[in-house]
């Protein structure tokens, strides 16, 4: 019988872990030892097995443990590593994957973990007055009036330059930043600081009920409500032990299709726009107006669906709204079609996105590009493939890869993406299986840990669940595909030339709301604006 | 004297001018909004945004001087205005004119922008600086290459005085024997105004505001009647030159509303070039037609054509 | 008497060139993406003469959405001071009102009249583009009752 992914991983950590076991059939568990976490690591990053895809905090009472999750495919391999409490300290494994530091920052600064190497201990997500010894994560700190501590000037103040870089859009502008440092035209550092759109959502998932919960995590983000519901009640079920019926499967999957195409066309839109094409933006949004009719019709809401309910979906389709759906998924084909035309053959266009911001397909791989931008350097990263869940086992995409790697690449596999989902809505509306829309959930969940991956619009969604069998889950973490790609475009920014930094930043469709960024620029002294570096970059590319 | 006043003052000079700048910005917005399938604004729109700009209360940021950014506009508006005089209006001769003020006219008019520019530059603004970096880099992108357009008809007409120029061209069409300059003029126009595709200097208009970021309310409200009133002088330049002359009121309407109808669907149809392209471009390209033109023209002139 | 006509043209001014600016305070961005639908196509809100602005300073009304995090706080403060008189804020979705879901979140203030003053509020999550422009339309009639009054 040929080794499976997962017992291949088991050999690898062999010699640097301990107590390998199976919790369930795709995840492998394996106890490391702080001193010993590098050298597991670095086994399976020699062997290539998958890439670092979060990294989860828990707090066991009298120890602390970090999870670092692998995942290959289906696979998930995750090493856990304790320490203790009251001198938390794991080793960074920056030096073996670079584009680990978001995810270790978070660690520290919400649990208290000291990560030795670390090459930036900056925040990330806490607010800048918040107290440095609060660490929310943690069982026994309690959050509910924190004070606020003075802000403290940063010694290099005058050094750096907060530039509010908005999204594409102002109204889609989030604060959060970037900072950068360069040494002439060439970055050599390259930071995250987040923390404008952080509201505490892990934590409150602690003191709310299952089903509070849902509706909650559905408004971590706007623009990918849905698919956060369903990765959290797909773990939930999981726990639970409890299968939602075919039908229910099927809807959640019709809805996650019908999100990626509003989501898609927005990010469309906002591009054209970045790119002065204002006419483009217009009829993009113009057209968005059709899936948001059809969303609203299906679940009640234009935003924010609250299609799902643990067990199941709490919406039906009936003949009438099929024929409506079939109708508008024709319309936006015929509609996609035209701007397939647009994004391809428009020389103004071209000339933004071609050859830009190329990053390679070993890049991305290793750095843990997840989503179309992992899919537009060639990588086929699509959990709908890797790992089917809801009803995609029977009503499977074609991941949409391309292999330029450029910003071209990058819109054309969100574009060419969308007539899939044309193609698999099309599909389940002939075929939807008949029965019961919900299967009945406990009120409490037995103890145990799952981990529930789903493919947003951006890229992978991974969810970490843990419940004590009380009513309340014991934690939630929760990894965005934007942390991972900001995170990545970042990584490749340092050693490149200033002028690259815009575009490699605005081709991962970040979510705002799943993070937020701005930019910090410190050029040899100077301050310099997000308008300074996009026009730096223009002229750079004369 | 009153026959003066009344032309500087009324028509067809300040109010008239004025007056058309509005409606036409009007017109452009309307018809920007139409081809972007939206309905656009109300007519009065653009009086509106003037009247409540001269309401708000002006904030002068510190450390910027009060006194150059109370004046820039003002300079602004009067330099666009003034220029208005000497270029033929409303199918009226022009009010003024002498010999060159082809060249004065044209000059005032890229005062304009450098107003603009000067005005970022006053602020201690780090986005109004960017901004207006870019409006210098701009003028100097358009000024040779609209001047050059220009100076087709008035070597056509072997005159430097505008009014001799628009009469040589009286029932002329020179866009049929002059058609790269008058692609350039209008080019030259719209990148003056930074409206689409050559608004690289209010790219990112919705983060920052470009080289005015930092003007709230009169001042603001000057630099758009000047805006405004250029292109109202731009457009009937370049009708008066290339669409034959303006002789009557009607044919100058027309005439000028065309023209607007053709920027606004350059506004619609394409997407912003980068500031380093349109510069590339038209110093590669531009100067160069029109310059070849220009020499095309002379030489015919001398030939007797 | 001229006082008086120049105040109704003025009210008159400022309520047909409502210019705008927005702030996301840290919300899920929900209300933004349907604040700027309402510029595009299907509901335009140029009709009703607003612009969105970049700069607070070229601003008369501030929409804002968000549960106001600890880290926006100050930024949203600011952004409000730069606003020349007179200007208005619309509050924008359950979030901007009270904290929304997010109540008791600990990075979040809880809601944007703790920290600014707001003359419209705007309930949803998130308010659909219609009632985002009725709220907009409902602040330019209580300005409208005002100058009528004045």
């Amino acid at each position: 019988m040929p080794e499976s992914a997962l017992d291949r991983a088991e050999t690898l950590l062999d010699s640097s872990g301990r107590d390998a076991n199976r919790p369930e059939p795709n995840r492998l568990d394996v106890r490391v030892d702080p001193k010993d976490l590098l050298t597991a690591v670095a086994s399976l990053m020699d062997a290539r097995w998958g890439y670092l895809s979060a990294i989860t905090g828990l707090d066991n009472d009298s120890q602390l443990e970090a999870l670092y999750h692998f995942c290959s495919g289906a696979d998930i391999v995750t090493l856990r590593a304790s320490t203790d409490r009251a001198d938390a300290s794991l080793p960074s494994v920056c030096r073996l994957i670079p584009s680990a530091g978001v995810f270790e920052r978070e660690l520290s600064e919400l649990f208290g973990i000291d990560i030795q190497d670390a090459p930036d201990t900056s925040r990330l997500l806490l607010p800048d007055d918040w107290p440095l010894d609060v660490f929310p994560l943690r069982k026994d700190t309690d959050v509910s009036n924190v004070p606020s501590v003075p802000v403290l000037s940063q010694p290099s103040e005058k050094n750096r330059f907060v530039v509010p870089i908005g999204p594409q859009h102002p109204a889609l502008k989030e604060p959060g930043h970037f900072e950068f440092t360069a040494d002439g035209e060439v970055v050599t550092a390259a930071s995250l600081r987040l923390g404008y759109a952080h509201r505490g959502i892990e934590k409150a998932t602690e003191s709310r009920s299952w089903i509070q919960d849902l509706y909650l995590l559905e408004r971590v983000c706007g623009i990918c409500s849905h698919v956060h519901a369903l990765a959290y009640s797909l773990g939930a079920e999981r726990l639970a032990g409890v299968t939602a019926p075919p039908r229910a499967q099927a809807i959640r999957e019709l809805v996650s299709e019908m999100e990626r195409i509003h989501s898609h066309l927005l990010w469309l839109g906002v591009t054209a726009h970045e790119a002065g094409f204002e006419s483009l933006f217009m009829y993009t949004w113009r057209d968005r107006e059709t899936i948001m009719q059809l969303v609203e019709d299906l679940t009640g809401n234009r935003v924010n669906y609250s299609a799902n309910v643990l067990g199941g979906v709490k919406i039906d389709i009936d003949a009438a709204r099929a024929h409506a759906l079939l109708n508008g998924v024709d319309f936006l084909e015929q509609r996609t079609r035209h701007y397939l035309e647009e994004v391809g053959g428009d020389e103004t266009f071209l000339r933004r996105t071609r050859h830009i911001g190329i990053m390679s397909a070993h890049d991305a791989e290793v750095l843990g590009v997840v989503g179309p931008s992992a899919r537009a350097s060639g990588v086929l990263r699509d959990i709908r493939a890797e790992a089917p869940y809801a009803a995609y086992l029977q009503f499977p995409v074609e991941p949409v890869l391309r292999h330029t790697g450029d910003l071209e690449a990058r819109v054309l596999a969100r574009v060419l993406e969308l007539f899939e989902s044309y193609r698999v809505i099309r599909e389940l509306l002939d075929n939807l299986p008949a029965g019961p829309l919900v299967a009945r959930m406990p009120r409490r969940i037995r103890a145990g840990e799952t981990i529930s991956r789903v493919e947003a619009p951006r890229g992978e969604l991974f969810y970490f669940l843990k419940s004590n069998g009380s009513e309340h889950p014991e934690r939630i973490k929760i990894r965005t595909p934007t942390l991972c790609n900001m995170s990545s475009a970042l990584h490749l920014t340092v050693g490149r030339y200033l002028a690259d930094v815009p575009m490699l930043l605005a081709g991962v469709d970040p979510c705002f709301s799943c993070n937020d960024r701005s930019v910090h620029l410190n050029v040899a002294g100077d301050t310099w604006t997000w308008q300074q570096l996009s026009q730096h970059a223009r002229e750079f590319y004369a | 004297m009153t026959a003066q006043l009344v032309a500087l003052l009324v028509v067809p000079g300040g109010a008239f001018v004025l007056v058309c700048g509005l409606v036409y910005e009007w017109l452009d917005r309307k018809l920007v909004a139409r081809f972007q399938n939206r309905v656009g604004p109300r007519w009065f729109q653009p009086a509106a945004d003037v009247v409540k700009l001269l309401a708000k209360e002006e904030i002068v940021p510190s450390g910027a001087n009060a006194l150059i950014l109370n004046a820039l506009p003002l300079v602004a508006l009067a330099s666009v205005l003034t220029a208005a005089l000497y270029v033929p209006m409303a199918g009226l001769s022009t009010a003024w004119s002498f010999n060159g003020d082809l060249i004065v006219v044209l000059y005032l008019l890229s005062l304009v922008s450098v107003c603009v520019g000067l005005a970022g530059v006053t602020t201690r603004d780090r986005f109004a600086i960017e901004g207006a970096g870019r409006v210098f880099t701009q003028v100097f992108a358009y000024e040779a290459p609209w001047l050059a357009a220009l100076l087709g008809p008035a070597v056509a007409a072997s005159s430097w005085n505008i009014a001799d120029v628009a009469a040589h061209a009286n029932g002329q069409w020179l866009v049929v024997t002059q058609p790269i300059g008058f692609i350039v003029a209008i080019v030259g126009l719209i990148g003056k105004l930074e409206l689409a595709p050559l608004d690289a200097p209010e790219a990112e208009t919705e983060l920052v505001a470009g080289s005015l970021t930092e003007y709230s309310g009169r001042g603001l409200a000057m630099f758009r009647l000047a805006k405004d009133a250029t292109f109202v002088v731009g457009l009937a330049l370049i009708a008066a030159f290339f669409l034959g002359g303006a002789a009557d009121i009607v044919s100058w309407l027309l005439k000028t509303v065309a023209l607007l109808v053709i920027i606004a669907l350059v506004q619609a149809l394409f997407a912003r070039t980068r500031i380093d392209q349109t510069v590339a471009l038209w110093w590669r390209i531009g100067v160069w037609l029109a310059v070849l033109q220009l020499l095309a023209i002379g030489i015919l002139h001398q030939v007797g054509l | 008497m001229l006082n008086g006509a120049l105040d109704r043209i003025r009210a008159w001014a400022q309520i047909n060139s409502p210019w705008v600016v927005h702030f996301n305070s840290g919300s899920c961005n929900g209300c933004d993406i349907e604040i700027l639908a309402t510029f595009t196509p299907k509901y335009d809100v140029e009709r009703f003469g607003v612009k969105l602005q970049g700069s607070p300073r070229h601003a008369d009304v501030l929409i804002c959405t968000g549960p106001v995090t600890r880290q926006a706080r100050d930024r949203l403060k600011r952004v409000y001071d730069q606003m020349p008189a007179p200007k208005y804020v619309i509050a924008v979705g359950s979030c901007a009102l009270s904290g929304g879901v997010f109540q008791g979140c600990y990075g979040v203030v809880g809601h944007v009249d703790a920290v600014i003053p707001v003359d419209i509020y705007v309930p949803g999550c998130p308010p659909r583009p219609e009632a985002i422009i009725d709220g907009l339309v409902k602040l330019l009639g209580k300005l409208e009752g005002t100058a009528a009054h004045a």
